[in-house]
């Protein structure tokens, strides 16, 4: 990562926090964690540090509270996050066809990002959809009736969307 | 004792006092109850359950760690259930651990020493963990007699074991999460430098992102690794080594004076050095210095035969040999053509001896301590107060509500004192650091006073003048102890904050709010180093201090008080047993003047004297070479050695009996752990041997403790002790007036020995603001500091050679008429040259909240640790540099 890109994300970083500061009745490493996570898509150390340093605490202490949390990321989301149910329903009806035709696109063998960075394969266990299972959910878009042919369709298109 | 409750355990009456939990009432009437996380100085954590009990009339087993005691409690600690318990929670806890040396049919017929190679699981066997035998866990589990059917494989980590930071390394297959460590970083030192990680099935200690600890905050003081009971954490050096011996001693490279506990190997060899928990000093703490530091004693570049120089060659000699030319050749140099420093680790008997010799032998008043280059940061406290020493323990600066530290890099020049200071700021004390250079205590401070170096003592008088005008001080305590009020408050006119406020750069608002937060709290500790301040300001600024501590009313009190912050380990013994300078004689700051007008003809140096002086007396290790003759006594080859006639090998701290006093006035013993090297003696028996020589009556001493004990007759405060005593109660603070006398933490607590104490007029601090850049070369002072932890500044760690190393942007603070005066803006090269041809390069910043005239940098801990693992100097650890403030040129790049 340049220089620039660093000091874009401690800035990205300070502008979320100084936010939270003004609309939060109170501030907890944990609140500015969840505000830098939303404005960041995930914390990247540089949010860490500048945790550390608004709350007046440690890189460790703001690390041992983040890494707790399994919702929280530490690499940068793909620029599209396609989630994959397999969920009972879903997986009654097909969801492990589609997730292996989902994986074998895009070159992954569990969650992730794609080598370029373009696309995040996440697993979920339920959009409560079921009555349109399988279901992907796209970005904020929740697609029902998915086979494996429909979703490389909705990869091929993310791959091709601009951001 | 007061407020005793009694408790039965296992059906024996136990009293204990309340706040104590069961755990620690059992360990104190020597029931053991099992316990891993439990660690002594911490608080109850609960997360091992080893420690569980059954308590009558209570559902449950609760465990005893975190159950406080209360009166009429009956436990039970060795039950059925209870047991089955706790061989449950090993199980468990075993699952995860290497364990085969516990299972192994052998165990009982394996010697401690032996290693087991055959018997058990490649992967497994004894040698993959560094505390063989010296293992908490392994001894629980023998304790707690848990089946050794327990299958041998478990979940190994398969982690990497870190070895690429300073001094320790790091194996978490081993860790069993107690999180002492993590504990011992964050309660007791408060450093946070590692951290829990993750949760449930995955969770293990860490630091943020799994980097470095370089960067992480760690000031690699060791309390994590002597916490820790398994093999996770151990000190690099001597890893393997298993000790023969331990022996309770003192470290000797600070006035802190830490007890330590010296572990020796078969081969007489310091392994190890552990915090002695049970001593008053330091309560099991140490620093990077004495955890890391103390193994120069076995190098095998040490001084083993005395040296005669002969035809411009050290030669080796006899002790026969080599003290009858000392006895002759300083014949010829009686009286004032001869002079004798003592090195700041001496011992009280060396350097009693040592002034005994030079007066009564050699008629010479010429007698002072190498390190005694800041008198003026002690004496006034004898002049003012009645005696010359810090007011206070170290430890009870914990239970300051307030806290001012003047000019003093405490964590890394007395780390240990630095930890009370950091607890009591975390348990609400409000800290004042005034000092040009940011260093680790000002990142801790609420109040950081940054003024121009050697306007210290104006901003001090500002902060007196505002305790005045808002009547903030202790009337009672003035009208009761002190006199020369009117004259005192007369000579604070001059500090007019405006006035003060031009002169150093520091803004009137914050002189108030100092001001405030100092009187305004009691108890109030004040600290102080007289770091760069110039010599002439240095009287005037401490009489300036104890003018703060008496206007607030902070002496005689627990927590209130005075502390200079000496130079010299044995500073204090050496001042009380008179081999200190005094008024007839010459005293290191004069003496190679001296020496160079002719004057002086013949030293002696006792012990080792890294730099000379500190370097603080320019020109001292040059002028040596104008000496007839110079003996130098001393336990490596040194820059002095070379210039000597006769080289007297001397044993250090590890070898011999002993005492000195710390700079909290606590006598404290020497014990040997290890033997002489080759012919090497203590100096207190080299110096009696000369004197004996020379026809000196009463230097015939059958041992160091008959040399004590003349101290203890010739010293007043130092009357009640004897090496018994000090061995029986583990060190005594002074005075000590009787045999039952158990020593004095507070001075001044039934008021001053001479009555009332005459309040200074503060003077000689300059009214005129200071003049910045003395010459046109170097027209601004450079403040270099260091801290542990910065996170607002990008930080990449990359592999050197088999170590971390940090790499980063260094900046160069400047206020911004000095950036406009240099042509420089934010982000520019510079490069900063210092006047002894120094070139070091930086990226500007810009910033106002440091004076005019100044420029400031502030480096990581990490790279000094990082330097000093790498150095193969074993001297490594006196040779520290100190943080000085020095004119500079900066000069643009490109």
């Amino acid at each position: 990562m340049s220089t620039q890109d660093i000091a874009t994300l401690r800035q990205r970083t300070q502008g979320a926090l100084e936010a939270h500061r003004k609309a939060a009745r109170t501030v907890t490493v944990l609140s500015c964690l969840l505000a830098a996570h939303d404005a960041l898509g995930y914390l990247p150390q540089e949010a860490i540090e500048e945790v550390a340093r608004s709350t007046d605490h440690t890189i460790n202490d703001v690390w041992g509270v983040a890494s707790f949390y399994t919702n929280f990321r530490f690499t940068s989301p793909g620029e599209h996050t396609v989630e994959v149910c397999w969920g009972p329903t879903c997986h009654l009806v097909g969801a492990m066809n589609v997730l292996q035709a989902v994986q074998e696109a895009l070159g992954l063998q569990g969650e992730g990002e794609t080598a370029d960075g373009r696309i995040s394969l996440k697993y979920n266990t339920c959009l409560g959809a079921c009555s349109q299972a399988p279901v992907i959910r796209s970005d904020e878009h929740v697609l029902g009736g998915m086979t494996p042919a429909r979703a490389l369709a909705l990869l091929a298109s993310l791959r091709h969307k601009q951001t | 004792m007061t407020n005793q409750i009694t408790l039965t355990i296992d059906g024996k009456q136990v009293r204990t006092q309340p706040g104590k939990t069961v755990l620690q009432a059992a360990v104190d009437a020597g029931i053991y109850i099992p316990y891993l996380c439990y660690y002594p100085g911490m608080k109850p954590f609960g997360a091992c359950r080893m420690c569980v009990i059954e308590v009558e009339g209570r559902r449950g087993t609760p465990a005893s760690c975190t159950e406080p005691a209360a009166n009429g409690m009956v436990v039970r600690t060795t039950t059925q259930p209870v047991q089955d318990l706790r061989r449950g929670v090993l199980e468990l806890l075993l699952s995860e651990h290497p364990h085969g040396c516990l299972t192994c049919h052998r165990v009982e017929l394996c010697g401690p020493q032996d290693i087991c190679l055959r018997h058990v699981s490649v992967n497994d066997r004894c040698v993959i963990c560094p505390k063989n035998e010296r293992c908490e866990l392994k001894d629980t589990v023998r304790l707690v007699g848990i089946d050794m059917d327990t299958p041998l494989s478990y979940n190994y980590r398969d982690l990497q074991v870190e070895t690429r930071d300073p001094f320790y390394d790091r194996d978490y297959n081993l860790c069993i999460v107690c999180a002492r460590c993590v504990r011992a970083c964050e309660e007791v030192r408060g450093d946070n430098a590692i951290t829990i990680i993750e949760r449930s099935g995955t969770v293990l200690v860490g630091t943020s992102f799994g980097t470095s600890l370089l960067e992480s905050g760690c000031e690699f003081c060791g309390a994590c690794i002597d916490a820790c009971p398994t093999g996770a954490l151990v000190e690099r050096e001597f890893k393997w080594e298993k000790a023969v011996s331990t022996v309770n001693t003192v470290c000797t490279l600070c006035p802190v004076g830490c007890q330590v506990k010296v572990e020796v190997d078969k081969r007489d060899r310091v392994i190890r050095t552990i915090g002695e928990v049970d001593a008053a000093a330091n309560l099991g703490q140490l620093c990077f210095k004495g955890k890391f530091g103390l193994d120069f004693v076995n190098h095998r570049s040490r001084l083993k035969t005395p040296l005669i120089r002969r035809d411009g060659q050290l030669q080796e000699a006899t002790w026969e040999e080599a003290l009858e030319v000392v006895a002759q050749r300083l014949q010829a140099y009686r009286g004032r053509a001869f002079a004798a420093l003592a090195g700041p680790a001496v011992t009280n008997e060396d350097a009693y001896l040592l002034q005994k010799f030079t007066r009564a032998v050699m008629g010479s008043n010429n007698v002072d301590m190498a390190s005694n280059t800041r008198p003026e940061a002690v004496a006034p406290l004898g002049e003012i107060l009645g005696y010359a020493a810090a007011t206070g323990s170290i430890w009870d600066v914990e239970r300051a509500q307030a806290i001012l530290v003047v000019n003093s890099n405490t964590t890394e020049e007395h780390n240990v004192a630095a930890v009370p200071i950091k607890r009591a700021v975390k348990a609400g004390a409000r800290l004042v650091v005034i000092d040009p250079r940011e260093v680790e205590l000002t990142r801790n401070a609420h109040l950081w006073l940054r003024p121009r170096p050697g306007a210290e003592g104006a901003l001090l008088g500002g902060i007196l003048r505002v305790i005045a005008d808002e009547s903030l001080g202790d009337e009672q305590f003035l009208a009761q102890h002190c006199d020369n009020i009117d004259g005192y408050r007369s000579s604070l006119a001059g500090f007019d904050l405006a006035q003060v406020e031009a002169i150093t750069g520091v803004p009137q608002d914050q002189v108030r709010q100092a001001a405030r937060v100092l009187a305004g709290a009691r108890p109030a500790s004040i600290l102080y180093a007289l770091d760069n301040i110039p010599t002439p300001q240095r009287e005037p600024l401490v009489k300036a201090l104890v003018d703060l501590a008496l206007v607030t009313g902070n002496l005689g009190k627990v927590g209130g008080g005075l502390y200079p912050l000496l130079r010299g380990a044995n500073e204090q013994g050496a001042r009380d047993v008179g081999c200190m300078h005094q008024e007839q004689g010459l005293g290191v700051s004069e003496v190679f003047a001296a020496v160079g007008r002719g004057e002086v003809k013949a030293m002696l140096l006792m012990g080792y004297h890294h730099g000379l002086v500190n370097g603080e007396v320019e020109g001292a290790l040059a002028a040596l070479a104008g000496l007839d003759f110079l003996v130098v006594q001393d336990t490596f080859l040194t820059e002095l050695t070379e210039r000597a006639d006769v080289v007297l090998p001397a044993a250090s701290f590890a070898e011999r009996h002993g005492t000195m006093t710390n700079q909290e006035r606590r006598v404290q013993r020497l014990r040997p752990a290890k033997a002489f090297p080759g012919e090497a003696r203590p100096d207190w028996w080299i110096i009696a041997q000369v004197a004996h020589r020379m026809g000196g009556s009463g230097f015939a001493y059958p041992d160091a403790s008959a040399v004590f004990d003349e101290i203890a007759q010739a010293v007043p405060q130092y009357v009640g002790m004897s090496y018994a005593r000090l061995d029986t109660v583990n060190g005594l603070q002074w005075p000590c007036p009787t045999a039952e006398h158990l020593g004095t933490p507070v001075l001044y607590a039934q008021g001053f020995p001479g009555g009332k104490v005459h309040l200074s007029r503060l003077s000689g601090m300059d009214h005129q603001p200071v003049a910045v850049g003395a010459s046109r070369d170097f027209p601004l002072l450079w403040a270099p500091g260091r801290v542990l932890h910065q996170p607002d500044r990008d930080v990449q760690v990359v592999k050197g050679k088999g170590l971390n190393l940090l790499r980063r942007t260094e900046y160069l603070q400047a206020h911004p008429q000095d950036a406009r005066t240099l042509g420089v803006a934010e982000g520019d090269a510079v490069e900063l040259v210092t006047a002894s041809g120094e070139r070091h390069s930086f990226t500007v910043e810009v910033r106002d909240t440091l004076p005019q005239g100044l420029v400031s940098t502030t480096a990581l801990f990490g790279e000094l640790a990082t330097e000093l693992q790498a150095s193969r100097d074993p001297l490594k650890m006196p040779k520290v540099q100190g943080l000085a403030v020095t004119p500079v040129r900066v000069e643009r790049v490109g």
